[in-house]
């Protein structure tokens, strides 16, 4: 196959699919379709993925509108395995509201094409070479899942989808006036007015670019992208859009959504590092926001009383781990990006079980009344028992291996501050989420509903994942490796900062 | 062709101002309207010298889509709200307009403090005037309550940047632009939707007494 076609197909095939399940006459097919759809795109894009990582190509389609190189096929690859596990999710979650009836036709025909869309417009974000339609990207994503939190019409779910839609809207405008000073920056760059927004011309051109110009810029984008990402202090709509949505879509909001925004700032590093001259003036700023959004997460996750919307801060702190990490450069981009991977996985099954334990205890999730969850339901409760462990950076769980590359980056880089701010941080949210997850697992449950048995399919939902970031935390395969190294390789400009890694890892 | 510029840039500078006093919402409405009316022929006279079909289409979606059909939409939500004024702001009206006489300041300055920008912009009341745009969009969606006062802001808040992206960067593609344009107006539309359903949920449009989400 060309590339030209795959990387199409790409798009096509979720954009169709989805209009394709607006015409679906039952709950069963449209639901149906709508995971033939992602599994077809999933198979087709390994392809594209297999062939950028391992045989080291970079494919360009459309008049080099379109490329996939190995950042944006390394994030290709996480989006792919977080849509996979919650399309099929969402069955199991629908097929349990169908049974109460609380879900109408048209209100699935409805879920099932935005949720094509998003992955259509998430997937528009990661291939397109022009940083022009990454911004229509992403602002598409907004509009598009802005309808998928009401997709249970009540006073709740329409206050959050009014302050999602205002605040990401307001947010990604001030990205678009990013876009426009760095198109602006490199008037008088002579490689022909035509190119100015592709980003590879920008990258190869980056030196030349006008400082200052650039500098505004990134402000401006790093604030808008930022506010879709969760960034504190631009985070507030992110607890409330993820406790109203449906559990499978805030595990895409969570599982890659928020990643899809951070994804365009690390885009821009490069180039504003180059621009700069290497100053590392973009990298600090960009671990300054992920400081604070580690803190004020830290702070928040305390006093939660909703599990969801425990889980909506957590977001806010690996989010911010990951800015830290790509803020610190050399080490800390490389376990940024395995962050990345590990606090999506992770991410995906909480909010999975918090959506099923929710749906056991009738409709709330509030954490209280989900006390024992081990006893309501053993294996979803054993789910987001093992997953808070795992959030909050355990030992055999990938996500502490990350987190300990980012410490040894800290201090490879002398970055003190950030070093110690981030144990505090991480300490705080330790303490606070184990006292959430012990009553949570052990506790005395308050209703007496019957234990609800999982089916096969949940079972796998449940320990696949978990024995992915278990193996993860123990071996790092080389395949993985390699493919990490190569997209933090396209973020970080020095080639001496990829040398040191070699062998490096634990 | 710059005096014209110079003269939208004012007239669009004046709507800001009248914007920030009125508490009427359908003439606010209208003067959103009007400034996108203004964003549309300010296509068409920034790049004057260099007219293609292509500058013709972008120009004539932009007037319509920003002249008629933004406003259509509001006026719906309007009609169906039976709201007719913003009830007491955070922030009064002969304030509102003071702090945009301060913002306008603070855009005059900032506009100094870019030069390379204004030297791209060909005249010295573009970065200021935008900017001005931009920071009266940002403050109504602040200070009214409204929640079509806040999609009112957010249209301006587009109109200020789009004002920057016309006239200092020359070449976006057209296809970004329409898709820049779609998603502006897909964004009026979810915003129409939402205020309609939570007029229905709620029977008021006040967003400060959306608060049950706390923490």
């Amino acid at each position: 196959m060309n590339h030209e076609m795959t990387l199409g197909l790409l798009i096509l095939i979720p954009a169709f699919a989805g209009f394709a399940c607006l015409l679906m006459p039952s709950l069963r097919t449209a639901l149906g379709l709508m995971c033939a759809g992602v599994f077809g795109t999933a198979i087709i894009g390994l392809f594209a993925i297999t062939s950028v990582l391992f045989e080291h190509h970079i494919l360009y389609a459309a008049g080099q509108w379109l490329f996939m190189d190995a950042l944006s096929a390394y994030n290709y690859f996480v989006m792919l395995l977080i849509f996979c596990l919650s399309s099929i999710y969402s069955c199991v979650y629908f097929r349990a509201e169908m049974e109460h009836h609380n879900l109408t036709i048209n209100q699935i025909r409805l879920f099932t094409c935005l949720w094509c869309e998003a992955l259509t417009a998430m997937t528009i974000v990661l291939l397109s070479n022009n940083l022009g339609i990454m911004w229509v990207g992403i602002e598409a994503t907004t509009l598009i899942t802005a309808f998928l939190i009401c997709v249970h019409v009540s006073r709740e779910s329409l206050e959050a989808m009014w302050k999602y839609i205002l605040i990401c809207s307001v947010g990604v405008a001030f990205a678009f006036m990013g876009t426009l000073l760095a198109a602006a920056s490199a008037k008088g760059v002579a490689f022909g007015n035509h190119n100015a927004l592709l980003w590879t011309t920008l990258r190869t051109n980056a030196a030349a670019l006008n400082p200052t110009l650039i500098k505004a810029a990134f402000i401006f984008l790093l604030v808008g992208y930022g506010t879709k990402a969760g960034l504190a202090p631009m985070h507030t709509w992110l607890p409330d859009a993820h406790s109203q949505a449906p559990a499978p879509v805030s595990a895409i909001f969570s599982g890659f959504m928020l990643n899809a925004a951070l994804y365009c700032v690390m885009r821009y590093v490069p180039i504003v590092e180059t621009a700069t001259g290497n100053s590392s003036w973009g990298l600090n700023l960009i671990a300054g926001f992920g400081i604070i959004s580690i803190m004020t997460a830290a702070v928040f996750i305390l006093f939660q009383t909703d599990l969801k919307r425990l889980l909506a801060y957590h977001s806010i702190e690996h989010l911010g781990i990951i800015a830290l990490g790509l803020g610190l450069g050399g080490l800390g981009t490389f376990a940024a990006l395995f962050h990345t991977l590990n606090h999506s996985l992770c991410k995906t099954l909480s909010f999975f079980a918090a959506g099923r334990l929710g749906q056991a205890i009738g409709g709330s999730h509030d954490m209280e009344k989900m006390n024992g969850s081990m006893r309501i339901s053993p294996v979803w409760g054993i789910g987001i028992f093992c997953s808070i462990l795992a959030l909050i950076g355990i030992a055999p769980f990938a996500l502490f291996i990350s987190e300990f590359q980012l410490l040894k980056a800290a201090i490879d880089k002398g970055a003190t501050v950030s070093l110690v701010l981030f144990l505090l941080g991480a300490g705080i949210v330790f303490i606070g989420a184990l006292g959430h997850a012990i009553p949570l697992a052990w506790g005395r449950p308050h209703s007496t509903a019957p234990v609800s048995r999982a089916s096969f399919v949940e079972f796998i939902l449940v320990f696949a994942p978990l024995s992915i970031l278990l193996l993860l935390g123990i071996w790092m395969p080389q395949p993985l490796q390699s493919a990490l190294n190569a997209s933090a390789d396209v973020i970080r400009n020095t080639v001496s900062a990829s040398a040191s890694l070699q062998g490096g890892l634990p | 062709m710059d005096s014209t510029i110079e003269i939208i840039m004012i007239l669009l500078v004046l709507s800001d101002m009248a914007l920030l006093g009125l508490s009427r919402l359908r003439a606010c409405i209208s003067i959103v309207s009007f400034q996108g009316m203004l964003m549309g022929l300010l296509v068409l006279i920034a790049h004057s010298s260099s007219m293609t079909p292509r500058l013709i289409i972008i120009a004539a979606v932009s007037f319509m889509i920003k002249g008629f059909v933004f406003p259509y939409l509001l006026r719906r939500g309007i009609r169906e709200a039976g709201t007719q004024h913003e009830s007491e702001p955070f922030v009064g009206y002969i304030m509102s307009i003071i702090s945009g006489v301060v913002m306008l300041g603070i855009s005059l300055w900032l506009g100094e403090k870019l030069p390379l920008l204004a030297a791209l912009s060909g005249s010295s009341l573009v970065i200021p005037a935008a900017l001005t745009t931009l920071f009266t969009g940002l403050f109504l969606i602040v200070a009214r309550r409204n929640a079509l006062n806040q999609c009112l802001g957010y249209i301006i808040l587009e109109n200020g940047i789009y004002t920057v992206g016309v006239v200092s960067v020359v070449e976006i593609p057209f296809l970004v632009e329409l898709g820049i344009m779609l998603d502006v107006f897909v964004a009026v539309f979810v915003m129409g939707i939402a205020i309609y359903n939570i007029n229905r949920e709620f029977d008021h449009l006040d967003s400060d007494r959306l608060n049950n989400l706390k923490g």
